[in-house]
């Protein structure tokens, strides 16, 4: 009779999940959208981080962003949502790679594959986390399940992520053509040279970032007038020559919402005719920044004037449009992580850094810039960087400046200012605002702080 | 007056000695009783009934047995003999000595009790109308709390006994009708007049019978029967129709739009920032009433029909009901169609069939009314809309809110969107049905097979039309199943032995599936809006369909013995064993034993002498019950379908879902021990009931929240311990009889918990409130205090720039979490509930008055109105006037600024104690009997009022609140004025 008290769930089960390459793969997948979507995801993410920024502002409640005078809390829980999914993309991947190597229905080849993904990605959210929180909790497929995890120091982060992505870089395909915006090898060598940079590693950072300029796989989208960034930018552009590591929208509940957040629902750059939008970042003409900007720079003309009641000068970013969004979930903008314009720059910066004033710096600085100006990327031209102006400070100054007018909105401001200790110095300069020593970092959730009782201490002034 | 009397044509089946009997029937006060049913025995075709004086006449043989019978008396029989005249006298059901009292798998005479069960009669169900028929135990029983979280239509009640043992599960008692229990909630499927009685089974040796399901009480619902078994008697048919008018109880104070400009001009000076409006604007801004916009009388509406009779042999009873509320917000809606039958027939003496089946339609109309905040819900754009701003803009359009003055909030809708633009419209199909077959071999035992079905299948439908600000068009289907089989196979044996000896067992077996499914489609971006939901397929974006499937099993075996000596010393005992599928091999079985004994003082011989003693019983039980685990398969880890995007391409992704399986869970067991009183005076005019109990849940289940750096939420752990205990005691007084009759019956129970035992004993908070000024977890579980305890700051007063200063009460200097303490209380000192009945002559009056003492409400609906200043909102008017200045640095409120430094605090926490005037009500019965209407017995109309009076100090729109005594947004509840009539044919 107890056989009537047997189950037979009908669902997927992790005890009984991750034997087939369909499946490892389908896992594998799982790690992407707690990053990618909605309002915890990527697109928030990133308005916070240029909401930091020293040409950026953020209305209403994203205010305090730009004010560095601490977060109430709305802003406290909103931070504490990108830790969640970062968290969660972490798990999704620790149980690939804890349950992949026992697949019964796979070969070693797929296996690696798919771990080498798996921990690619974690490398990828790990390098986030350290950056905006210091030393996390290192939750790894062996502790996955523990309740209570210290935090680990940002040394042995670093060290999680750099064995991350070194395992990721010999087993990823070199290809994803099947597949856009999988991981390869060139986005783990991207990564890695990145966080080398960071963490001042400067010769293996050029080397990394070397090897895909020298691949002759990637090359600058060129453009001649504003509206050509909609090649690189628009909705449903595709894979461009650009492209290294990009995240991927689809218009049925998995679009980027990133373009909801900026755009204003009356110029139509957003579901046109649906009128919406948050308009929840701006900046202004009297910000320094963007009044030593030149006008020649087609990156300064993706601002654009409107009136939202926040006073003169106010100018909003049509870098990410898509009118034929069908809600604020629907836009299909790639999200871009990592670009060639990004490679070419790290190269240039690791390069400096390394040999000081180089011809091949300046021709990867050059190249972005002509490019940014509408002119023949490899052709010199009149706005070129000249080498003879430049020491090695100074040209790392201009690569740094150069990064700030190309990555506008695609959150990398704040790390570079972080990591280059000149955060509170610019933030002053530009947009005047005093920054104290709690602001670069991000409390830790309460929720965090609440269950998991290893972890005793907030970061500092929280 | 001479009226013709009625008369019984001949009994043809002895013409030999045809008399003609005459008589009267009386109540116990001697009053004449018209429209009582006379018949013969057997013969219920050719009743009568007794004219306006109580007289009958009937002409039958003189071997015959005439019944009579009469709602709400005690039927009688009179063996004709040789008599002419025969007057009778009923009594009054509720005085009844040998009422029964219905329990699990049986019945049994209420004197014979030995647990604590409390009985709610249908006069009580029906005392008023409700759309949920549990609203009406509400106050009726000791010890019973009824939850009302929500104003809206065709509310799911609340109801907890005793108190609440569980934290993970549900703490709703298991309904069980007609000996089916129920696998959903609420038996929203019945409607108030289709109810006979509510038996409240609340000790362990009561509810020990349903093992794993009996931890938090049995509610017992018996519907209508026909006639008495073995009986049979004249058709009865019941009318009842009533009529009400429902209006908000209370509007709350909020600025005017002059007001509410000088107030954002206000916070502007505050923050150094121009001014927003000019002197010249806020003279000129009109004022609109959001409230009177939105809030609108309406009403309900029900009427049912009850037919039921039968003869010796066959016994029905069919019902009907129609019942249709509108709610105080437009678009809010419940109707409810429901038919009832049930039939009995005897195929011959060892050989008993009966069915019952009820089925159902449930329709509701819902209005987004619950959480949200800076006017993202319905609720909170009423209160947060700027009074400045009025519905339509000048093309007649809805007028955008968000974006009226630079200061509103972004997230704010016109709540017209959701009144016109958006349908959300559950459509239920229930039905309820059972059929047994009952053999007795010999008359001392009773074999019965019963097997019965639950079924409910309800489609949730959603459309959004392409006017909705922002949308394209939205619309969603979800069709769910939920079914529930039962076989039940039971034996019952009686015997009595030299009168001394009362004894009776039961044995059985039984088998419950619990199956779930669904199916959901959703599309958005729709052209045209004429078809609704109803075109899925034309939509722009069709959206993803989801489907999903669940069943869980229980076998169980269960075992009950009685034995009574000499009608003074009685024992109970009973077991039952559950198996469930829910958990793993080894920790499958359940085993729960209970006991009771009763000694019934009043039948000693040394109380002979106190003859005004009319019934004196002591009662002790104790027994063990469980909880089932509401997930059905917890020990598995699911993995949850999604999509991630490659290319253009949508890729399928697959991962856990929030909660950690563990898969060690095991049984949660509640332990009861109750020792009661019962005691009746002056022939059980006074009878006074007192219980004591003690329950100890052991292997809490509980959610363990986890850390989110984990990726789940939580996981399910057996945690801890928890107790209640506490008191109940009832009363039940017949105070004046005769022509002035006045009936008073009165509750109130008093009911402790403590947390004694909690995982490595550490706190476990709860309840996180997510709005954008104040977020954080808001309850605590500590070992040693109260469950569902709110945790949060205490505020200190303000700093010299007036905001909100907290207490350091670790004293390190800074505010951190440490710094938290127990800020309120949910759980009342008590809860009690008073009936009044009088009657005078043809007039009824009744009022019943219900309330709680000492529990304390969260006041989250507050948030957005009184410290928001961040986003354009109105606020409450008090705000305006008292907040911080240097002038005034006690204020009630904080500074008025763009910076606000509201945390969880005990600013939320207010007394939420409420006496309300549950219902009163003016009847008048109709001197049907002067009419000379053979067909009417009986014609009542009555006024009535619910909820008219209401002594609260909770500020806000009302203080019924759900069990967690947090107030988020919630639909406010009406008062209703009714008029109705009762009618019996």
């Amino acid at each position: 009779c107890s056989k009537e008290l047997d189950q037979e769930p009908r669902s997927i089960l992790e005890e009984t999940f991750y034997n087939t390459a369909a499946e490892a793969e389908a896992a594998v997948n799982a790690i992407f959208p707690p990053i990618r979507l909605g309002a915890q995801g990527i697109a928030s993410y990133n308005a916070t981080l240029e909401c930091h920024s020293d040409y950026a502002y953020g209305r209403g409640s994203w205010a305090q962003f730009n004010d560095f005078s601490g977060l109430d809390a709305t802003n406290t829980n909103r931070v504490g949502d990108f830790w969640n999914s970062f968290y969660l993309a972490i798990r999704n991947a620790n149980l690939v790679i804890r349950h992949v190597p026992e697949g019964n229905a796979m070969n070693d080849e797929e296996k690696n594959r798919y771990v080498a993904e798996a921990k690619f990605m974690r490398a990828w959210c790990y390098f986030h986390l350290v950056r905006n929180w210091g030393g996390v909790p290192l939750r790894i497929e062996s502790n996955m399940e523990e309740k209570d995890v210290p935090r680990s120091s940002v040394e042995e982060v670093y060290a999680l992520i750099d064995a991350d992505l070194r395992f990721a870089e010999s087993y990823l395909p070199e290809d994803n053509a099947a597949q856009p915006g999988r991981p390869t090898k060139w986005m783990a060598k991207t990564v890695l040279s990145d966080y080398l940079l960071t963490n001042n590693k400067y010769q293996e950072a050029r080397d990394k970032a070397l090897e895909l300029v020298q691949s002759g796989l990637f090359s600058l989208v060129p453009i001649q007038q504003v509206d050509d960034f909609e090649r690189i930018f628009g909705a449903g552009v595709g894979v461009t020559d650009e492209e290294v590591f990009h995240f991927k929208y689809t218009r049925e509940g998995q679009g980027n919402y990133y373009p909801f957040i900026i755009n204003h629902p009356e110029t139509g750059y957003f579901m046109k005719g649906g009128g919406k939008g948050a308009y929840a970042q701006y900046s202004n003409v009297n910000n320094n920044f963007y009044k030593e900007w030149s006008d020649l720079d087609l990156r300064k003309q993706l601002w654009y004037p409107m009136n939202i009641g926040l006073g003169e000068g106010t100018v909003l970013q049509k870098k990410f449009i898509d009118p034929a969004a069908a809600n604020e979930y629907g836009a299909i903008n790639d999200f871009p992580v990592y670009r060639y314009a990004e490679v070419l720059l790290l190269f240039a910066e690791a390069e400096a850094r390394v040999n000081g004033v180089t011809a091949e710096a300046l021709d990867a600085l050059n190249q972005v810039k002509r490019r940014a100006y509408g002119r023949e990327i490899n052709t010199a031209s009149d706005i070129d960087y000249q080498i003879g102006s430049f020491s090695p400070e100074t040209l790392i100054d201009s690569i740094l400046q150069e990064r700030a007018y190309e990555f506008q909105f695609e959150g990398k401001r704040w790390f570079d200012l972080k990591r280059t200790g000149k955060a509170a110095e610019i933030l002053q300069k530009n947009k005047g605002v005093a920054i104290a020593d709690k602001h670069y970092l991000w409390p830790i959730p309460l929720a965090e702080l609440n269950y998991n009782q290893g972890i005793t201490e907030n970061n500092p002034g929280y | 007056q001479e009226i013709p009397t009625p008369t019984i044509p001949g009994d043809t089946t002895n013409t030999k000695t045809q008399d003609t009997i005459t008589g009267i029937v009386r109540d116990e006060q001697g009053n004449a009783l018209p429209g009582v049913s006379v018949m013969v025995k057997g013969k219920p075709n050719t009743g009568t009934t007794t004219d306006p004086n109580g007289r009958y006449k009937a002409t039958v043989g003189g071997n015959t047995i005439l019944v009579f019978s009469y709602t709400g008396y005690g039927s009688k029989e009179e063996r004709i003999g040789k008599r002419k005249e025969v007057d009778v006298v009923l009594r009054a059901e509720q005085e009844a000595l040998e009422e029964v009292v219905v329990i699990g798998y049986g019945s049994v005479k209420k004197r014979d009790l030995t647990g604590s069960v409390a009985q709610v009669k249908a006069t009580e169900i029906n005392a008023f109308p409700t759309s949920n028929a549990l609203q009406s135990l509400s106050g009726r029983a000791p010890g019973v709390q009824v939850y009302q979280g929500s104003g809206a239509p065709g509310p799911a009640m609340s109801v907890r006994i005793r108190g609440a043992n569980s934290i993970l599960g549900s703490n709703e008692p298991l309904y069980v009708v007609d000996g089916f229990p129920l696998s959903g909630s609420n038996p929203t499927i019945l409607n108030n007049a289709d109810i006979e009685s509510m038996e409240i089974l609340k000790d362990a040796s009561a509810t020990a019978i349903y093992g794993s399901r009996g931890a938090n009480g049995v509610v017992i619902i018996t519907t209508k029967q026909g006639g008495v078994e073995g009986t049979g008697s004249a058709t009865q048919v019941d009318f009842e129709a009533n009529y009400g008018i429902q209006q908000i109880r209370k509007k709350l104070d909020l600025m005017t739009g002059p007001e509410y400009a000088t107030f954002y001009n206000l916070r502007a000076a505050n923050d150094g920032v121009t001014p927003y409006f000019t002197q010249e604007q806020i003279n000129n801004l009109p004022s609109f009433d959001w409230q009177d916009f939105i809030f609108r009388s309406a009403p309900i509406k029900s009427t049912s029909l009850n037919i039921g009779g039968g003869n010796e042999r066959t016994q029905f009873s069919v019902g009907g009901s129609v019942l249709a509320q509108d709610g105080i917000i437009k678009g809010s809606d419940y109707d409810r169609y429901s038919l009832r039958g049930s039939i009995q027939h005897q195929i011959s003496d060892k050989l008993t069939v009966d069915a019952n089946a009820t089925l159902s339609r449930l329709i509701t109309g819902r209005k987004d009314s619950n959480g949200g905040a800076r006017g993202n819900s319905l609720i909170s754009s009423i209160l947060g809309a700027p009074p400045a701003l009025t519905p339509y803009d000048d093309n007649g359009g809805y007028r955008l809110l968000s974006n009226a003055f630079n200061i509103a909030a972004p997230d704010i809708i016109n709540p017209l969107n959701w009144i016109n633009e958006e349908t959300n419209k559950t459509e239920a199909n229930l039905v309820l049905a059972n059929a047994a077959v009952t053999y007795k071999p010999i008359s001392d035992i009773n074999i019965k097979l019963l097997t019965g079905i639950e079924n409910r299948d309800d489609r949730e439908n959603m459309y959004r039309t392409n006017r909705y600000q922002g949308s394209t068009g939205e619309a969603k289907i979800t069709a769910n199943n939920e079914q529930s089989r039962l076989v039940e196979l039971t034996a019952n044996y009686n015997k009595i032995w030299n009168e001394r000896h009362n004894f009776s067992a039961l044995a059985g077996v039984t088998y419950q599936d619990f199956i779930n499914s669904y199916v959901m489609g959703s599309g958005q971006g729709f052209i045209s809006n004429v078809s609704g939901w109803d075109n899925l397929g034309g939509a722009l974006v069709p959206l993803v369909p989801a489907s999903g499937y669940n069943k869980s099993t229980l076998l169980s075996y269960l075992a009950r013995v009685n034995y009574t000596l000499d009608d003074k010393y009685l024992f109970t005992v009973s077991f039952r064993a559950d198996g469930s599928s829910r958990y793993r091999t080894d920790s499958r079985w359940g085993y729960f034993p209970s006991g009771a004994f009763a000694w019934r003082v009043s039948q000693e011989d040394f109380m002979k002498d106190h003859n005004w003693i009319s019934d004196l019983k002591l009662r002790v039980s104790w027994g063990k019950t469980g909880t089932q685990i509401e997930d059905f398969y917890p020990t598995f880890n699911p993995l949850a379908g999604g999509y991630t995007v490659f290319g253009q391409d949508l890729h399928l992704a697959f991962a856990p879902e929030t909660d950690l399986p563990n898969r060690d869970l095991k049984w949660e067991t509640t332990e009861q021990i109750d020792a009661g009183l019962d005691f009746g005076v002056l022939d059980n005019r006074l009878v006074f009931t007192a219980d004591y109990y003690r329950k100890t849940t052991k292997d809490l289940l509980n959610a363990v929240p986890l850390p989110t750096s984990m990726g789940y939420a939580t996981t399910f752990q057996n945690v801890g311990q928890i107790r209640n205990s506490g008191v109940e005691l009832g009363l039940n007084a017949n105070i004046f009889k005769g022509d002035f009759k006045w009936d008073v019956t009165a509750n109130i129970a008093f009911n402790r918990s403590k947390v004694l035992k909690l995982y490595a004993g550490a706190d476990i908070f709860g309840d996180e409130l997510k709005m954008n000024v104040v977020s954080d977890s808001r309850t605590i579980l500590r070992e040693g205090l109260q469950r569902g305890l709110f945790f949060g700051y205490l505020e200190d007063g303000y700093d010299e720039e007036g905001q909100i200063k907290y207490k350091d009460l670790n004293g390190d200097g800074s505010i951190s979490n440490a710094d938290r303490t127990v800020i309120g209380n949910p759980n009342p000192d008590f809860i009690y509930g008073l009936n009044s009945s009088m009657s005078y002559k043809n007039f009824d009056f009744t009022f019943f008055i219900q309330g709680m003492t000492g529990n304390d409400i969260f006041n989250a609906s507050s948030i957005g109105s009184t410290v928001d200043y961040v986003s354009g909102l109105n606020m409450v008017r008090d705000v305006l006037n008292n907040h911080w200045t240097p002038e005034n640095p006690n204020a009630k409120y904080p500074v008025i600024s763009n910076t606000v430094n509201a945390r969880v605090s005990d600013r939320w926490i207010e007394d939420g104690s409420f006496l309300r005037l549950r219902n009163i009500q003016l009847a008048y019965n109709l001197p049907v009997e002067k009419f000379n209407l053979g067909w009417l017995k009986r014609l009542q109309v009555y006024v009535s009022g619910q909820n008219l009076l209401t002594l609260t100090n909770y500020s806000w729109y009302d203080p019924e609140m759900p069990s967690s005594g947090s107030d988020y947004l919630s639909y406010p509840i009406a008062k209703t004025y009714t008029f109705g009539v009762k009618a019996g044919f």
